[in-house]
């Protein structure tokens, strides 16, 4: 069978399923988001004009009613490279997948999805999929294969997460020996929120080779959304020991945002230092699309030589469905 | 197993199953950069629970009593006409709640002898401000219902589902 006529079977028999199985309305929703810029980089004074696609997306998600008080919850997402339908050689790429089973017990689900440290981040980075991403400075923003996770109910605001890695034979603390393990990395999350304030602490162990904590804090003042990260994390070959610390803010103004974020991280290990600044302002068009300007600079800077300097400016625009 | 990157083939082949599957149904709120929040769960749960209960609202069924919302009412009953069951808004208490559902409901008659304090349209009037009290930047009526009062005939309760603004 080739691959356009499994293409049809499998959506010709899984639209089946869904009309002939459903009880009531279908429990799924398609949703994503196209997310394109046009952006000159500049990097140690060669620059270059390109068309970004900045994580654009496309996922299924939903739930359905097992029993009363019990689901099955599940997510589904791709990312699609709008702007030269090229993801590292594929036309979708896996982001976060997973399912699960939720009840008043909290949830417990399993797939490739971010770590509980990286969904601690929320919404602090106020440049995420763009040049200016946190991932870009700071260790931590992991995407995780195999996560088997627990999610505990929301009780006077607080929630905490706590996923198990196994190695699957891979050597992720780096001794020499294969991890076969159902706990070879760790990753945790603790949060508090209630109404306009949010706070997390998050660590990571043998995730991404490294071990991290990380504290999050986000307040929102009227117009004005205040986000703060501390964050330290050391490699398990002992080459790396990072700290540092991001802050960010948003302004509204009717429908325009304005954005500011910075981020420094040092290595004590071999005095080492990244920095991150954005600067930026999105104009809502509509509910769902804006448009938006930026500009960011990200600097390297090594002990015993030059800088590595990369800035960015660019305007797009995004928008969801 | 070990991950690794999804096949062009298998990739249009689960895009294409998710268009025609009929589970393009994507009316409810939910914000798309909410599927890599740390409450990404609540929001798939909360979300879906919308999508059921508008999906119920339109096929005239009474709804959804799986939403998750505040009862902004006691179960106690009136024993007669006009009783305001909570206080309504004092001036200067407004709070927005962002994407937070309620439910409140007032008491109105229509027996020929009632008063005008008793009126569907105080009703109607006692419920904008207990919306306006609990979401001063703006709501979305999900649902509105009438119940008829058990100890009183001819007086009813109108209730209003209702859910604050995201901003």
């Amino acid at each position: 069978m080739n691959k356009l006529a499994l293409s049809a079977a499998v959506a010709a028999t899984l639209g089946l399923a869904s009309n002939s199985f459903a009880d009531g309305p279908i429990d799924g929703t398609i949703y994503g988001k196209i997310n394109v810029s046009v952006v000159n980089t500049d990097q140690n004074s060669s620059d270059k004009w390109k068309l970004n696609s900045n994580a654009s997306r496309l996922g299924v998600k939903g739930k359905t009613k097992i029993t009363d008080g019990l689901y099955a919850v599940y997510k589904a997402e791709f990312e699609m490279c709008v702007d030269d339908g090229d993801c590292k050689g594929q036309t979708f790429t896996q982001r976060n997948i997973m399912g699960g089973i939720r009840g008043s017990f909290g949830t417990v689900w399993a797939g490739k999805h971010d770590s509980p440290t990286k969904l601690a981040q929320k919404k602090i980075d106020l440049f995420n999929d763009l040049e200016g991403d946190i991932k870009n400075t700071f260790e931590g923003e992991n995407r995780v294969s195999n996560i088997i996770a627990y999610t505990s109910p929301t009780v006077s605001g607080f929630s905490g997460t706590v996923a198990m890695i196994p190695g699957e034979g891979a050597d992720v603390d780096g001794d020499g020996i294969d991890d076969t393990g159902l706990t070879d990395g760790m990753s945790y999350s603790l949060s508090y929120s209630k109404d306009n304030l949010y706070l997390a602490l998050a660590s990571d162990k043998d995730v991404d080779s490294q071990d991290l904590v990380r504290m999050v804090m986000q307040y929102k003042i009227d117009n004005l959304k205040l986000g703060a990260m501390f964050q330290q994390n050391e490699d398990n070959q002992g080459t790396k020991d990072e700290s540092g610390y991001f802050v960010s803010a948003a302004y509204k103004i009717d429908k325009t945002t304005l954005k500011a974020q910075y981020g420094f991280i040092e290595d004590d290990v071999d005095g080492d230092e990244e920095e991150t600044l954005s600067l930026g302002a999105d104009y809502k068009l509509s509910k769902n699309t804006k448009a938006y300007i930026f500009y960011t600079d990200n600097t390297d800077s090594e002990v015993d030589s030059s800088d590595d300097e990369d800035s960015s400016f660019g305007v797009g625009m995004e928008h969801k469905f | 197993m070990n991950s690794t990157d999804t096949k062009p083939g298998y990739g249009v082949a689960v895009i294409s199953a998710m268009l025609l599957s009929g589970a393009a149904s994507s009316s409810c709120d939910f914000d798309t950069d909410d599927a890599d929040g740390p409450d990404f769960l609540d929001k798939i749960i909360e979300c879906e629970k919308q999508q059921s209960s508008r999906d119920n609202s339109e096929g005239g069924s009474k709804a959804s009593s799986s939403v998750e919302v505040t009862k902004l009412y006691g179960e106690g009953s009136l024993t007669a006409s006009g009783i305001v069951e909570r206080p309504v808004a004092a001036p200067g208490t407004l709070s927005h709640y962002a994407k937070k559902s309620f439910v409140a409901r007032q008491p109105y008659s229509l027996r020929p002898d009632a008063k005008f304090e008793e009126s569907v349209t105080i009703a109607i009037q006692k419920l904008h401000l207990e919306m306006a009290h609990y979401c001063a930047r703006g709501w979305d009526i999900q649902r509105q219902w009438t119940e008829a009062n058990s100890q009183q005939q001819g007086d009813f309760f109108l209730h209003y589902q209702f859910r604050c603004t995201e901003t």
